[in-house]
């Protein structure tokens, strides 16, 4: 039989929308519609759920967690009854291994590019050519010094 | 009805996509919506990437973005669903909790700023809906795509969560047909019209074989294009058809166009200046049909 880790369920409730895995009845109505179920035979947002409800931190959280295969598609948050809203759950998760260091290299690479230029998205030489054959402007500046000091975790 | 908007076209648009910027700014004067720009703004940030490695940082940077607008005293339109995503969620929080937002406006303090809540977040489309009118945009068609067949797909973040997007129903949506009916096009529903586009599952594989099978499903129709509105979706279908190509050895040849570009063929703009060249995937066949609709 399955041990309740309460502590890790502590943690994952201090996070923003991770309270809400609590609600969770194991209904099943995130799984019909979810289409990272349909083409991955391991993932299973009811599965997840119940993962986080017996606060099983080792698969959830692991480099390898199946939470990764999640296409942020919103239809679990749809389907739910109890409003547990499963996608928020997993983001939540994610925002764990974040703080573990286990969470894949393309979400701090995305991180470091907002601390470094406040965009996602790197302008190439290429396209602000285009911008311009186009009669757009160059694209503003980011003010840099209130993206960099909203984003540190402690502030003095 | 005053239509005036601050324009939020977000990284992808404005860094990676300009022909799509280009074609809201060219388009919508012509509806009579007029865009007040607004410097300053960030990444909104991104949803997918950003929002897992901590959500405080996520609604505290996409909160200064909404302070922007709240200071011009306008509502905020979206022309990505990624930034809609981001921007209509954070509002929708802050204003339902708080003490979220009490948590985001200590942060938001270190600049000076506190958010409010004191304008909304509105997808272009919807402005096009709810504030123009759908008939407008017939109005202003000078050439419209007769006989043009446009496979519809939505994408997840402009319908989903419902309850925060206030779009459209999630389940069966119609903006996107409507707007493509008033254009003069014919709106074409596939088997995968809802599928998502899988660009934000971080798998080896699966992305590929969700955008497989949505093309697979659009390519028994027989359509002259897919119209969508959303540019992780087009970066998904157009780039992702190279993709499909080397990795099935499977060439589907489906030209993908933003909504936007659309409308500003039936305004009589010239596809060239609406960069459709720049796609990976030409549209040849559509632009020789557009030219017969026109002569």
């Amino acid at each position: 039989m399955a041990k309740i880790d309460f502590n890790f369920r502590k943690k994952l409730n201090a996070m923003i929308g991770g309270e809400l895995h609590s609600y969770c009845f194991q209904c099943g109505a995130c799984v019909g519609d979810c289409p990272a179920a349909r083409y991955s035979p391991r993932f299973n947002p009811r599965r997840i759920m119940l993962q986080a409800i017996l606060g099983q931190a080792d698969p959830l959280l692991a480099e390898d967690s199946v939470i990764w295969e999640c296409t942020n598609c919103y239809n679990c948050y749809e389907r739910c009854p109890q409003d547990v809203r499963p996608v928020e759950v997993i983001m939540a998760l994610k925002n764990m291994t974040h703080k573990a260091r286990t969470n894949p290299q393309q979400v701090n690479d995305m991180v470091k590019a907002v601390q470094e230029t406040g965009r996602t998205v790197v302008l190439t030489s290429v396209v602000d050519r285009r911008r311009g054959e186009m009669g757009l402007e160059k694209m503003g500046d980011v003010p840099m010094d209130e993206i960099r000091k909203l984003m540190q975790t402690r502030f003095h | 009805m005053n239509l005036r908007y601050i324009p939020f076209f977000g990284c992808m648009i404005s860094a990676k996509y300009p022909q799509f910027e280009a074609a809201v700014r060219k388009t919508l004067p012509r509806l009579g919506i007029e865009l007040v720009d607004v410097e300053g703004f960030s990444c909104c940030p991104d949803p997918i990437y950003f929002k897992s490695s901590d959500k405080l940082t996520w609604l505290t940077l996409a909160a200064r973005n909404l302070c922007l607008a709240e200071e011009a005293g306008l509502d905020l339109v979206t022309m990505c669903s990624g930034c809609t995503a981001t921007l209509s969620e954070t509002r929708h929080l802050l204003t339902g909790d708080p003490k979220l937002k009490a948590r985001v406006n200590r942060r938001l303090q270190r600049i000076g700023r506190t958010f409010r809540g004191t304008i909304r977040v509105r997808h272009i489309v919807t402005v096009i809906r709810d504030d123009l009118g759908i008939d407008k945009v017939a109005q202003s068609v000078t050439r419209p795509l007769e006989g043009m067949r446009v496979a519809i797909h939505y994408g997840c973040h402009l319908l989903k969560p419902s309850r925060v997007m206030s779009v459209d129903d999630p389940d069966r949506p119609t903006i996107l047909e409507d707007l493509v009916a008033a254009i003069g096009a014919e709106p074409v529903s596939h088997q995968e019209r809802v599928l998502c586009c899988g660009k934000a599952c971080m798998d080896e594989e699966m992305p590929a074989q969700m955008t497989y099978d949505v093309l697979a499903s659009v390519e028994k129709l027989n359509v002259d294009c897919m119209g969508l509105i959303c540019p992780t979706c087009f970066d998904e279908y157009d780039l992702g058809q190279l993709k499909l190509a080397r990795k099935f050895g499977k060439r589907f040849d489906i030209p993908i166009i933003y909504y936007f570009q659309l409308l500003a063929l039936a305004q009589g703009f010239n596809p060239e200046d609406m960069g459709l060249h720049w796609h990976k995937i030409k549209a040849p066949k559509l632009i020789e049909k557009l030219g017969a609709v026109a002569g």
